[in-house]
C-alpha cells in the first residue's frame, strides 16, 4: 500500500484545524433574501421560448463568431447547445462523474439544478450563411447584416455575429450558470464576440417597466396571446391581413427574426433637461406613462384629433415610431427592452442603456420601416447605439430526437 | 511603456501554490459540512434520508444495503475516530475496481452525500481511514439496466514513479539546453552585440518555455527566471523584476550594455542554480497530471492576452513552446491513460489543431505576429481552441491523481 500521497493526504491533514473553526448562523440574512426558484419554462415546442414569452427580470445577450472547421461540427455545436438548453431549462441533477473529471456543473445553483425560469433564444445571423458551411441556400429571404443608420455609431466589436443567445431567467445566478455551461461545452466551436447582460426593472410603481430615462418603456407592445396578430407580426413566412411575406425556406416555419440594438443613454446629460423637453420627446409623462392627451398609462393616444401635434409633437418618439395608421399597421414589432449597466467611460460618466430587442417577421418591413422614420427624432442626442445585430431566432425545438438547426441544415 | 500592474493579472512567483488553494477551499467545504450537520434546521436534517452508509475501521460499509441501477444519492458518514476518504467501487465483474463515487477527506463524525449512478452488478465502500490499510465494506447487489456514470480504475502512487521518472530525465535534458543557451545569450550581451543577444534571447527563452514550470514547479526559481511585474511595486524598474523578461524588456526598449549585462549575468546565475538544484526540485506524482492542464491554462492567461510580453512580441512563440511541454507531460501519462480516458485521441486533435494555429503566425523569416496584431477571427480561432483543449485536458489531473487503492 502507498501513504503519503501527494494531494490527497495533504487535504486529509487540513480537517482538523477546520472541525474546530466556531460556527455563525446565517438565518436573518437567508430569509431576507429568500427568493425561491420559478417553475420550468417548457423547452420543447413549435417557436422558442423567449419570443411571445413574458419579459424577464434578467437577462444576457451573446453574439457569437462560430469557429467550427466544417459543417460536421458546426451540426455537432448545434446538437450540443441543444442538449444543455435541454438540460439547463428543465433542471435537475449533474450527471455524476466519479473520479473521471472535474464536476460537470460549476455549482453555481447549488447541487442540484433548478430550472427556475429559464429561457434560452438561439439565433443566427446571415454570416453564418456565408461560403464556411455551405449553407448559402439555405438563408432565411430577410436576412441581412444589421445596417448603419444615421444616428448610428456602431462599434464593430460590438456588431453582428454568427449565433445569438438570448439567456433570460428570473434571477441573474440561474442566467449566469447557464451562460457558463452553454460557454464551457462549445469552446471550441464558436468563441464570443460581444455579450451585454440586461435587467428588466420590477414596475414603479405599477404598469410597464421603467427605462434609465425614467419612462416605461413597451406599453404599447401587440397582445402575445393573440394567435391571428402573431402570424401576422411575428412568425417567418406567415400570411395574414398585411401581407404575404413569401420567399422564405421551409425550414424557417416556427422562427422569427430578431433585432437586436445596444443603444447607449447619455443619463446625465438627460438628467439636465426640463421635464416638459423630456416628456414632449417622448410623448408621454414620465411619471404616470399616459400619452401626453391621455390621463392613464393605457390610454391610447389620438392622432386624429391633434393633427399638428398640440398635445403630442408631431416629432414625438411613440408618435413617429408608430402612427397607428392602417398603412403603418404592419410596422409593429413585439418589443423586449432591459436596461443595462456597465461601469462608467473615459469621461466620468455613467455607461448605461438600453439592449432593445424585438421580434418580427420582416425586418425590412417592419424594425427598418419604424427606424428610418425615427431618423432624425429629438431623442437622438440623447442615446446613440453603438452596436448589435440581425438573427433569425430558429425554429422550436419539437422533441427530444429534435435539435435546434436541424431542418436548416438537414 | 508597459501598464501597470493590476491586481487580477496575478504573477507565477507571487501566487500561492495551487495545492494551498486547494487546502484554503477544502477547509471552508469542510466547516461548511460540519455547519450543516450540526446546525438545526440544516440541510441534512431536512432531506428524506436516504441510508446511511458508515465508514470506519470496525464497520466499514454498514448500513448500505442495495437498491436499484440509476442516479441515487449515498450518505457515506465517518463513525470512525481518524479523519477518512471513502470510495464506492464496483467488486468483480467486467468493471471490477473502477470508482463511481468518492469522498475526499471525510472528518470524525461528519457525513457526506455523494451522487452516483450504478448500472446493474456488485459494489462496495472502500474505507481508507488515516493510517490504516484500506477496508473493504460487504458487497452489495445492485439490480435493473440503467447506464452508470462515468468512471476508471484508480491509479496507485507507484503506478506513476515511472512516467514521473522519464518526465525528470525530459526536464534534466531541457535544462542543460538552457542553460548552454543562456550562457550564449550572457556572453552576446557582454560582448556588446545586442542584436546577437536578441537573436539569442529568443531560442533560450523558448527553451524554458518548453519545461512546463507552472505553478511553482520550480519553486522560487520560476519567478527568478521567467517571473514578470505583475505583484512588484516598482513594475519594470524594480529590483525583483530578474529573469527572461527583464532581459526582454531590456533589449526590445534600447537599455544600455552596461546595466543590461547585469541582468543577463544575473539570469544565467539563476539558470545554472536551477541546474544544481533540479536533482533536489522532486516533482510529486501528483503533480504530473496537474500539469497537463496547468501549463496550456497558463499559457491561455498570460501568453494569448500577451500580458507577459515585455517588447519581443513573441507570445506565440511562447505558446508553441508551452505546448511542448505539454505534450510531454501528456506523453509519459500516454500508456496508463490509454485505457482510462476515451477522449485522449480528442487531446491529440486539438493540440494539433492549436499547434498549426499558432505556428501559421510565424513568419518565413522567424518572426511571430504579436498578439495585439491578430485579426479577431485569428484570435478567437486561437482561444477557442486552447479553450477547447485546456477543457480537454482537465479530467487527466482528476484521473491521474494517485489513490490509496490496496
Amino acid at each position: 500500500m502507498t501513504r503519503g500521497v501527494g494531494r490527497r493526504s495533504f487535504l486529509t491533514g487540513a480537517l482538523l484545524g477546520a472541525a474546530t473553526a466556531a460556527a455563525v448562523p446565517a438565518g436573518a440574512a437567508e430569509s431576507q433574501l429568500a427568493d425561491g426558484p420559478a417553475p420550468a419554462v417548457p423547452f420543447h415546442g413549435v417557436n422558442q421560448a423567449g419570443i411571445v414569452s413574458p419579459l424577464a427580470r434578467q437577462s444576457a445577450f451573446l453574439s457569437f463568431d462560430v469557429i467550427a472547421a466544417n459543417r460536421t461540427e458546426l451540426t455537432d455545436l448545434l446538437r450540443t447547445l441543444t442538449d444543455r438548453v435541454r438540460f439547463l431549462t428543465g433542471g435537475g441533477q449533474p450527471a455524476p462523474v466519479g473520479i473521471t473529471g472535474p464536476p460537470s456543473d460549476s455549482g453555481v445553483l447549488g447541487a442540484s439544478v433548478p430550472a427556475d425560469g429559464l429561457m434560452v433564444t438561439t439565433g443566427v445571423g446571415a454570416s453564418l450563411f456565408d461560403g464556411r458551411y455551405g449553407l448559402a441556400d439555405r438563408k432565411p429571404a430577410r436576412l441581412t447584416a444589421m445596417r448603419m443608420f444615421p444616428d448610428d455609431d456602431l462599434n464593430p466589436a460590438w456588431c453582428h455575429g454568427d449565433l445569438l443567445l438570448q439567456v433570460a431567467a428570473p434571477h441573474n445566478d440561474t442566467v449566469l450558470h447557464a451562460v457558463r455551461d452553454l460557454t464551457r461545452h462549445t469552446r471550441g466551436a464558436m468563441q464570443v464576440r460581444w455579450r451585454l447582460d440586461g435587467f428588466t426593472s420590477p414596475p414603479r410603481p405599477s404598469g410597464t417597466p421603467r427605462n434609465l430615462m425614467g419612462f416605461k418603456d413597451g406599453t404599447a407592445n401587440p397582445s402575445t396571446s393573440d394567435t391571428k396578430l402573431m402570424n401576422e407580426l411575428i412568425w417567418a413566412g406567415k400570411g395574414g391581413a398585411f401581407s404575404q411575406p413569401g420567399g422564405e425556406p421551409a425550414w424557417t416555419a416556427g422562427g422569427s427574426y430578431h433585432v437586436v440594438r445596444l443603444i447607449r443613454m447619455l443619463v446625465e446629460f438627460w438628467d439636465r433637461v426640463s421635464i416638459s423637453e423630456q416628456e414632449n420627446m417622448f410623448g408621454r409623462r414620465r411619471d404616470s406613462g399616459a400619452p401626453l392627451d391621455g390621463n392613464h398609462e393605457f390610454d391610447p393616444p389620438d392622432y386624429p384629433k391633434d393633427p399638428v401635434g398640440t398635445a403630442i409633437p408631431l416629432t414625438a418618439h411613440i408618435r413617429m415610431a408608430n402612427p397607428r395608421t392602417a398603412k403603418t399597421d404592419d410596422n409593429r414589432i413585439l418589443r423586449h427592452g432591459y436596461n443595462y449597466d456597465l461601469g462608467m467611460d473615459s469621461s466620468g460618466n455613467l455607461n448605461q442603456g438600453l439592449i432593445f430587442s424585438c421580434f418580427q417577421q420582416d425586418i425590412q418591413r417592419q424594425f427598418e420601416a419604424i427606424q428610418t422614420r425615427l431618423i432624425g427624432e429629438p431623442l437622438v442626442d440623447y442615446i446613440s447605439p453603438f452596436g448589435g445585430g440581425y438573427f433569425f431566432a430558429l425554429p422550436g425545438v419539437h422533441d427530444s430526437s429534435d435539435h435546434f438547426g436541424r431542418s436548416m441544415l438537414g | 511603456m508597459p501598464e501597470a500592474p493590476t491586481p487580477d493579472d496575478g504573477v507565477r512567483r507571487w501566487r500561492p501554490s495551487r495545492r494551498q488553494v486547494v487546502v484554503t477551499l477544502v477547509v471552508l467545504v469542510v466547516l461548511g459540512a460540519v455547519l450543516i450537520a450540526v446546525w438545526p434546521g440544516g440541510t441534512a436534517q431536512q432531506a428524506a434520508a436516504p441510508a446511511t452508509i458508515t465508514v470506519s475501521r470496525s464497520n466499514c460499509g454498514q448500513g448500505w444495503t442495495g437498491s436499484s441501477s440509476g442516479a441515487q444519492t449515498l450518505t457515506l458518514a465517518n463513525r470512525d475516530s481518524s479523519n477518512a476518504d471513502a470510495d464506492v467501487v464496483a467488486v468483480g465483474g467486467p468493471n471490477n475496481g473502477k470508482v463511481y463515487g468518492e469522498v475526499d477527506g471525510l472528518g470524525v463524525n461528519t457525513s457526506q452525500p455523494v451522487q452516483v449512478t450504478l448500472g446493474p452488478g456488485t459494489y462496495a465502500i472502500r474505507c481508507l481511514i488515516e493510517d490504516t490499510d484500506p477496508i473493504m465494506g460487504p458487497t452489495v447487489r445492485i439490480g435493473g439496466h440503467a447506464t452508470h456514470n462515468a468512471t476508471a480504475v484508480p491509479f496507485s502512487n507507484s503506478d506513476l514513479l515511472a512516467p514521473l521518472k522519464t518526465y525528470q530525465a525530459y526536464l534534466a535534458t531541457g535544462v542543460a539546453d538552457l542553460v548552454t543557451k543562456t550562457d550564449a545569450l550572457d556572453t552576446a550581451v557582454k560582448a556588446g552585440n545586442l542584436a546577437l543577444a536578441r537573436a539569442d534571447w529568443l531560442p533560450a527563452h523558448l527553451t524554458y518555455e518548453t519545461l512546463g514550470a507552472a505553478y511553482s514547479a520550480f519553486g522560487d526559481f520560476d519567478g527568478q527566471i521567467n517571473g514578470g511585474t505583475a505583484g512588484l511595486p516598482g513594475g519594470v524598474n524594480d529590483p525583483s523584476f530578474t529573469g527572461f523578461h527583464r532581459v526582454e524588456y531590456g533589449l526590445w526598449h534600447g537599455e544600455n550594455v552596461a546595466s543590461l549585462a547585469t541582468v543577463t549575468d544575473q539570469l544565467d546565475g539563476f539558470v545554472h542554480g536551477l541546474q544544481a538544484a533540479l536533482p533536489k526540485i522532486e516533482p510529486q506524482t501528483v503533480d504530473l497530471g496537474l500539469r497537463a492542464h496547468e501549463i496550456m491554462e497558463n499559457t491561455l492567461r498570460f501568453e494569448l492576452t500577451g500580458r507577459t510580453d515585455e517588447g519581443s512580441g513573441t507570445s506565440l512563440a511562447t505558446a508553441d513552446a508551452n505546448l511542448v511541454g505539454d505534450r510531454e507531460v501528456v506523453g509519459v501519462l500516454r500508456p496508463l491513460l490509454a485505457t482510462r480516458y476515451p477522449q485522449l485521441s480528442d487531446v491529440d486533435t486539438w493540440s494539433q489543431r492549436f499547434q498549426a494555429l499558432v505556428e501559421a503566425q510565424r513568419g518565413q523569416d522567424g518572426t511571430w505576429t504579436p498578439v495585439s496584431q491578430l485579426t479577431t477571427a485569428t484570435r478567437e480561432r486561437l482561444t477557442g481552441t486552447l479553450s477547447q483543449l485546456v477543457e480537454l485536458l482537465a479530467p487527466i489531473a482528476a484521473i491521474t491523481e494517485p489513490r490509496r487503492v490496496s
